[in-house]
């Protein structure tokens, strides 16, 4: 795994942003632990990592909130994996979390002038 | 694919495994791999687990351990079962005794009343004495007098004898106690002339009113006169005694009362400081009254000051010291069994070195190892625990039903929720202790060395800690040893005391009397005359007696004795000689085998119209008239009138008998022992008639005696009960019981220290022994014979002992001092008793590390050099 380039940018972003990020990343269809880890660190190019430490812990927590919820699941030829999918409180959460997301940032760019990326 | 820890979860093992693919997929090698997957394998197997995840992760962890060991496991519970137990059991008895809270309100307030005379002995309060500090104190909220009594209760089937206590209303205001039901004592009631009123223990409404709550306005008969019952108190009022079953106003009894402050009648008293008074403040106080009477009443008063203390000190200062050192002795048990079992996970935790090295290369951080270590033994300490406080009630119940006379509250002495709170935290404690330098000598190993040789990897700091263990283990069993041996020699030095009569084969039992049925004391007399007369013509008695004094219950009836021609005094703090003065009938030194060193006993020659005689000890004889002989001589312990111008009745001595035992078996005051035959009953007795007990010698066993007694009692009077029936044995067993619960408790937790030091260094050397098996094969191979093997072994045990030795005597010196108390003829630093001791620790050191040095010239130096 590659050490991030900032660490202390993606720490406090991923404080904030954490929740939102594989909430987003469940929307669409079931996913393991290990896919939203690539996933999260490909789309972002690279700048966010979660270390198993931190990812896993923060699963159990959403799923015991029940905003998601994980399965065993046993494909042939594989080893069984946990796929997580949104449940319906989940995308509630998401909705207003998204929301609450737009909102920041475009405060911060009123603010700061920066251009949406 | 590699191992992962155990303690990560599937999830993150699958994790892992895809990562691993991964770097391999794109060139990296299995080390580089591992190297770049460290960190997170690291925090997985550590941060990921919640404390309580961890710690039940530990516990089931340590389970396992523990059952895949049985023999190690049963050895570490038994040791913390003895060492929780025994501590949990003596933590029963403080707790119960000294700890839980008095049902008294205010209970530091109440104080002890009583006079003192000038060696600080306390005595009974003379009446008028009592009347001038009641006016004058300006301490005291409520200072009440009482008295203690015994009434028969009549009525019912049988005659019973009740503990009754005489009480002014001011006793219940100074304890602070409200009747259950009905009152207490108003002041009316409390006064010279008052009708019969009675208060009723809780005991005595249940056993007899079956807890009636309208009780109040009945009545019951108590030495032949009605009394109306005005109130009931508590269970939990126990003043003044625990067994009291029944109260009645002082102040009916005022009249009897001399007024002379020269005497002494049995009255103390309790009271309650006013609030924000201190206990000093109150002595001062108390003081200045004291003085103010001695310089107006010099003839009676001087020298005599009044002491004022706390009623809890009064309950708690004598068990105190013992439990002290109890509490002491098995705190010192539990720390012998906490070094022994340190040095048991020392050894097994090197033995699982190498798991723990594998387990912390796998990512466990060294806190998560220490953690699972220190679970293990505070889990162990807690099962150990449990055993303990199942052998501490155990214990305990055995302790209480042997009814120990000398423990205050011994009824309330249970095993509770207090104390299994205290037990459980006792074994937390005690698994921190054993477990935490094996834990932090575990988690701190160097890794490398260990993965590269688990084995006989350099541990000089591991031995150099189990060897202190040992040698600290040494010298509290000797501290504790040195105790129990110094309560042995003082009970063999108490027990070895000549009590001047022979106790085994007789049987006694008391009786009182009452005076409205014996009015007269021709009719009291004759009662007496004919009970000794037909005890004695009971088959299978050899001889009865009656004495007004039971030796070894703590004296009875004191006056000063004169002889004729003995000057008067010269001033007023001249110290007068002090006699116990007794009523007897002739067969009482036989019944009792008290020696008559010189003339006779009493006989039937002795009554009322011939001439007064008396018997006295040998102490007299040699203070009055040293090697001169006494007989004939006269002596006066009756007077008419007070001071210089009282006047003697003399008594002419007519035997002499050797000193009997009357206070306590240890120690006795100077007072001596003058008998006077009943038929001539000393003047004293003679207004308050006292209770005579009747002592029976009989060659059978005593306590076949007692229902005959009984029926001869009955045959004269069916209405007087009989109390206190017990052997002169017992009474010597009370006298003694409690220097022998001291050395029988303190000798059980000695012996237990004993063993416990004995397997510390008996472990310790057997598991050098198979450390060095190999050096040892070397020198046997290189020539050395069996004895240097031995004597390399052994010399090592002794080192060990002999260091422990040396700082136990040091420490055993210091400590035995508190112990001065408890002791008797023998001196907190005995030469004898530490000398022995030492060899004792000694023997027992060689024995423990023999048995392993054996062991060792046994190794074949082919067969070790070959496993190698």
């Amino acid at each position: 795994m590659q050490y991030m380039k900032s660490p202390a940018l993606d720490r406090e972003l991923k404080k904030g942003s954490a929740e939102l990020l594989i909430l987003s990343l469940v929307e669409d269809q079931p996913r393991h632990g290990y896919d939203l880890s690539k996933l999260i660190e490909t789309r972002s190019g690279g700048l966010l990592t979660f270390r198993v430490a931190s990812l896993y812990p923060l699963l159990y927590r959403l799923e015991k909130r029940g905003w998601i919820q994980g399965r065993w699941i046993e494909k042939a030829g594989q080893r069984r994996r946990r796929y997580y999918r949104l449940t319906a409180a989940g995308a509630q959460v998401l909705e207003a979390q998204r929301n609450t997301w737009r909102d920041f940032v475009e405060a911060i760019t009123r603010i700061t002038g920066v251009e949406h990326a | 694919m590699p191992e992962w820890p155990r303690a990560i979860n599937e999830e993150m093992r699958q994790h892992l495994d895809d990562e691993y693919e991964a770097l391999r997929g794109r060139g990296f090698s299995h080390d580089a791999a591992m190297r770049a997957l460290a960190g997170d394998v690291e925090e997985a197997a550590s941060l990921r687990m919640r404390p309580i995840d961890a710690l039940r992760t530990d516990v089931r962890y340590a389970l396992r351990t523990v059952g895949a060991h049985p023999g190690f496991s049963a050895v570490v519970l038994l040791t913390l079962a003895l060492g929780i137990g025994a501590t949990t059991a003596v933590f029963t008895v403080v707790d119960a005794v000294m700890l839980r809270p008095y049902p008294y309100p205010d209970m530091p307030r109440i104080m002890m009343v009583s006079e003192t005379v000038r060696t600080g002995q306390p005595i009974s309060i003379a009446w008028p004495n009592f009347q001038d500090w009641r006016a004058q104190n300006q301490v005291f909220d409520a200072l009440g007098l009482y008295r203690g009594t015994v009434m028969n209760l009549t009525g019912g089937a049988e005659p019973e004898r009740l503990i009754g206590s005489l009480a002014s209303a001011d006793v219940f205001r100074a304890v602070g106690m409200q009747a259950i039901v009905g009152r207490t004592f108003t002041e009316d009631e409390d006064k010279p002339g008052a009708p019969r009123v009675v208060i009723l223990s809780d005991r005595l409404w249940r056993s007899h009113f079956n807890a009636d709550p309208s009780v109040v306005g009945r009545s019951i008969v108590l030495n032949g006169e009605t009394h109306a019952i005005v109130g009931v108190m508590p269970a939990a009022m126990r003043f003044p005694s625990r067994v009291t079953d029944v109260w009645l106003p002082l102040g009916l009894f005022v009249p009897t009362f001399p007024t002379d402050r020269g005497a002494h009648p049995g009255l103390f008293a309790v009271a309650k400081l006013k609030p924000g008074v201190s206990v000093e403040r109150a002595v001062a106080d108390m003081d200045t009254i004291a003085r103010r009477l001695e310089r107006q009443y010099p003839l009676s008063n001087t020298d005599h000051t009044v002491s004022v203390v706390p009623y809890y000190e009064q309950i708690v200062q004598n068990i105190r010291p013992a439990l002290l050192t109890l509490m002491g002795a098995v705190a010192f048990v539990l720390l012998i069994g906490c070094a022994n079992l340190a040095n048991l996970m020392l050894a097994k935790a090197e033995a699982r070195q190498r798991e723990l090295a594998i387990r912390e290369a796998l990512g466990a951080t060294r806190w998560r190892v220490f953690q699972q270590l220190l679970t293990e033994s505070v889990l162990m300490a807690v099962g150990g625990g449990a055993l303990g406080a199942l052998l501490a009630w155990w214990g305990v119940k055995g302790f209480v039903a042997s009814r120990p006379a000398t423990v205050p509250r011994v009824d309330l002495i249970a095993v509770d929720l207090r104390v299994l709170g205290f037990a459980l935290a006792v074994s937390i404690a005690t698994g921190i202790v054993f477990g935490l330098a094996p834990a932090l000598r575990a988690s701190s190993l160097d890794l490398l060395t260990s993965l590269k040789d688990a084995t006989r990897a350099s541990r000089g700091a591991g031995r150099r800690l189990r060897s202190a263990l040992v040698v600290a283990e040494v010298a509290l069993a000797l501290v504790l040893l040195t105790g129990a041996g110094l309560t042995m020699r003082s009970f063999a030095a108490l027990t070895a005391i000549d009590l001047g009569f022979d106790p085994s084969h007789v049987v006694t039992m008391r009786m009182a009397l009452p005076s409205p049925r014996y009015p007269d004391l021709t009719k009291w007399l004759a009662f007496h005359r004919e009970l000794v007369q037909r005890a004695a013509a009971i088959p299978g008695v050899e001889a009865a007696g009656l004495n007004s004094a039971v030796p070894l219950e703590g004296g009875g009836s004191e006056s000063e004795v004169r002889y004729e021609g003995q000057p008067l005094p010269q001033s007023v703090s001249e110290e007068a000689t002090m006699c116990l003065f007794q009523a007897a009938t002739p067969d009482y030194f036989r019944a009792l085998g008290i020696a008559i060193v010189r003339g006779r006993s009493f006989d039937d020659r002795d009554t009322a119209d011939r001439a007064r005689v008396a018997v006295v000890e040998e102490a007299l004889v040699h203070k009055f008239f040293g090697d001169a002989d006494p007989i004939g001589k006269r002596i006066a312990f009756e007077f008419t009138g007070h001071g210089p111008s009282a006047q003697p009745l003399w008594r002419e001595i007519v035997g002499v008998a050797r000193h009997v035992r009357h206070y306590s078996i240890a120690r006795e005051p100077a007072t001596v022992e003058v008998y006077a035959p009943l038929e001539q009953l000393p003047i004293w007795f003679r207004e308050r008639r006292p209770g005579l007990t009747l002592f029976v010698r009989t060659p059978l066993d005593p306590e076949h005696m007692v229902a005959s007694v009984r029926q001869t009692v009955a045959s004269l009077d069916r209405e007087i009960p009989l109390y206190a029936v017990q052997t002169m044995d017992e009474y010597v067993g009370q006298a003694t019981e409690q220097p022998r619960l001291n050395m029988t408790l303190l000798g059980l937790f000695a012996a237990l220290a004993l063993m416990l030091a004995g397997l510390g260094i008996y472990g310790v050397l057997s598991y050098i022994v198979g450390r060095r098996t190999l050096e040892i094969g070397i020198r046997l191979a290189l020539g050395a014979t069996p004895g240097d093997v031995l004597r390399l072994v052994v010399g090592h045990g002794m080192t060990l002992a002999f260091a422990g030795i040396a700082i136990g005597l040091a420490a055993a010196w210091a400590i035995t001092r508190t112990m001065q108390s408890l002791l008797f003829g023998v001196s907190p630093h005995d030469p004898a008793t530490f000398a022995a001791i030492a060899a004792l620790l000694g023997a027992i050191a060689f024995v423990a590390s023999y048995l392993p040095g054996r062991r060792a010239t046994r190794v074949d130096p082919v067969e070790t050099l070959r496993a190698e």
